[in-house]
């Protein structure tokens, strides 16, 4: 019941900040400026379409495998603002309490230091994964409107999506209780940026000289477990494309989806196991942490 | 040192903390009980908020036992039967007062018109009714005090551990706030007062515990840790060697003036001795004009006592 009680007053927190109203603005400033450039890009397209595609495709097909490419251009910032929104908004869960103070009132409460941190968790979980399901459709419901692309494996993709909060909530999560907030959030976003690089890397060093990509590889891989997040992205990005027998038929080669920015191949199940053990341990780690510190 | 027929509310036992090698509290031992008004006195940096952080659970003890209203500090039942105002309280800003207190009150299980009327009830005894819908944000230092200190007794706990809490306050406020105190006293409330405001605590505490470099000094009643001489000035009509050698056979000291050989310094032990005075000087026949006891205060005793501490 008190765990119910800290999950609601940290949404109504969040709710009351500047910062949240700003996104919740921001947001939809950007699913109008989306709209409006799309159809203008849409209105390009079709006038150019004959000549745009070499004639090979017709209209509609090639407006389907434009929507290919909306797709994973726009869940790819939903990606980037929701990891953001998550680290910007988490970072200071309980660090930020401590340095406030205001934790002097609420620990020595009839309620255990457990019920706080999974409290916030919840709430600030709960944020995090409507603000993303509710972007991720509104951009898809969008590119469907305009082009009539919708992915097959849609709620695959929300699930690695969402995934992918849930592993970087559980990161803020433990900083939270171990180091202060600008430190936590400093750590969070350069271990975030670091993981796509990593991929960049590996990507040209492959395509360069493939046998010597062994110990990049596994540096990729290192850095997958400490940060899952690209690597669930690339799942994502996998589940928003058509199933292989279409790709012909929309004129697309698999190949110019194996970048270091997407993927042709299932996120593997050992990483999703993995991925369910980061995001129910870390919080709990930081529960531990919690109950011993001193505040 | 054990009151008969009161229940503990507090008892500590041998306690230590060390923060990263330094020690901010060691061997502490005291008992605080029910119904009791206990001040604790101590220089900065002397461990007071350290043991008010342990008593309230937000710092966990090196070593050493303590017990709240017969429990471990981390029961549950027993925290709802506390409530505990830290000094310069920061509380969440976008909360309005009555959403912030009804925060605290549903964690301590109030519900429903229960919370309404507690609400509507300790902004009233703090001088904040009609400030339901104002945001903490805009709150005073002050008010920000007495919004803790109604958190503090929402619940109606036994023991309220307040840590400084008139600093914030101007002198209506600490006027206010002394009263407030006086009434929950009266109405059964133990408090735990946590204060550098030695005429406050001299006037509410029935016991008090100084401490210093993370020891306590001197826990008890304030009137018995006066251990120096009590000081009575005496103006006669003439001062007799019979008067000054029959002072001599009660007092501890007797000087006589210098300037003014009818003014005498008298030392004695305690205000019963004091008593003896009159009667001597009635005996001798001398008419007495004055007999003034210096008054000793809880001030002079604190400063003396961690004086001695410190030398």
């Amino acid at each position: 019941m008190t765990l119910a009680l800290i999950t609601r007053f940290t949404l109504q927190e969040a709710i009351r900040r500047r910062l949240f109203l700003a996104v919740l603005i921001l947001s939809t400033l950007l699913l109008v400026a989306f709209i409006i450039l799309l159809s203008i890009a849409i209105n390009l397209i079709q006038s150019n379409s004959s000549t745009a595609n070499g004639g090979t495709l017709s209209p509609h097909l090639f407006l389907l495998s434009g929507g290919v490419f909306f797709d994973i251009l726009m869940i790819w910032l939903v990606y980037l603002l929701s990891s953001l929104l998550t680290i910007v908004l988490t970072a200071n869960m309980i660090s930020g309490e401590v340095e406030a103070g205001t934790f002097a009132v609420i620990v020595p409460k009839p309620i255990s230091r457990a019920e706080i941190v999974m409290g916030k968790w919840l709430g600030f979980a709960l944020i995090i994964v409507v603000y993303t399901a509710l972007m991720f459709f509104a951009l898809l419901a969008i590119i469907y409107w305009k082009t009539g692309y919708w992915p097959e494996q849609v709620f695959s993709a929300l699930g690695t999506l969402e995934l992918t909060m849930l592993a970087l909530l559980g990161l803020t999560t433990m900083g939270s209780a171990f180091v202060p907030t600008i430190v936590n959030g400093a750590i969070v976003l350069v271990l975030f940026i670091v993981a796509p690089i990593a991929s960049i890397v590996q990507f040209v060093v492959q395509a360069i000289k493939p046998t010597q990509s062994l110990a990049l590889q596994n540096i990729g891989t290192v850095i997958n477990l400490i940060i899952p997040t690209d690597a669930l992205w690339h799942g994502t990005s996998f589940f928003l494309l058509p199933s292989a027998q279409i790709f012909p038929l929309l004129g697309l080669s698999t190949d110019s989806f194996n970048t270091p920015f997407t993927s042709t191949q299932p996120v593997a199940p050992a990483l999703l196991i993995w991925v369910a053990f980061y995001i129910l341990v870390l919080p709990l780690i930081a529960v531990v942490r919690f109950q011993r510190r001193d505040l | 040192m054990e009151k008969k027929g009161l229940a503990p509310v507090i008892e500590v036992d041998g306690l230590r903390k060390v923060y990263h090698r330094i020690v901010a509290v060691d061997e502490v031992s005291f008992v605080m009980y029910h119904g009791e008004a206990f001040g604790f006195l101590g220089p900065n940096g002397a461990g007071k908020s350290t043991v008010v952080k342990i008593l309230t659970g937000l710092v966990t003890p090196t070593r050493g036992t303590v017990r709240v209203l017969g429990n471990p500090i981390n029961h549950r039942e027993t925290r709802k039967r506390i409530g505990y105002l830290p000094e310069l309280p920061t509380f969440h800003r976008w909360l309005q007062a009555r959403e912030f207190l009804e925060f605290h009150g549903r964690l301590y299980g109030l519900r429903g018109p229960l919370l309404e009327k507690r609400c509507r009830e300790v902004l009233a005894l703090v001088g904040l009714s009609g400030k339901e819908h104002q945001k903490l944000g805009t709150f005073s230092k002050g008010m920000m005090q007495r919004i803790g200190l109604a958190q503090a007794i929402l619940n109606r706990p036994d023991l309220v551990l307040l840590d400084e809490l008139v600093s914030g306050l101007d002198p209506v406020g600490q006027r206010d706030m002394r009263e407030l105190l006086r009434q929950l006293k009266a109405e059964g409330m133990s408090i735990f007062l946590n204060s550098h405001q030695l005429a406050d605590v001299e006037a509410l505490c029935d016991r008090v515990a100084i401490i210093n470099q993370g020891r306590i000094l001197k826990v008890g009643a304030p009137h018995s840790l006066f251990d120096e001489p009590l000081t009575v000035e005496i103006r006669v009509d003439a001062v007799s060697t019979q008067l000054l050698h029959r002072l001599g056979s009660v007092a501890l000291a007797v000087r006589q003036d210098e300037e003014n050989l009818c003014r005498l310094l008298v030392e004695v032990q305690n205000d019963e001795a004091a008593a003896d005075i009159a009667a001597i000087v009635y005996e001798c026949g001398a008419r007495l004009y004055t007999l003034a006891p210096h008054q000793r205060s809880l001030e002079q005793l604190f400063l003396r006592t961690i004086d001695a501490s410190n030398s």
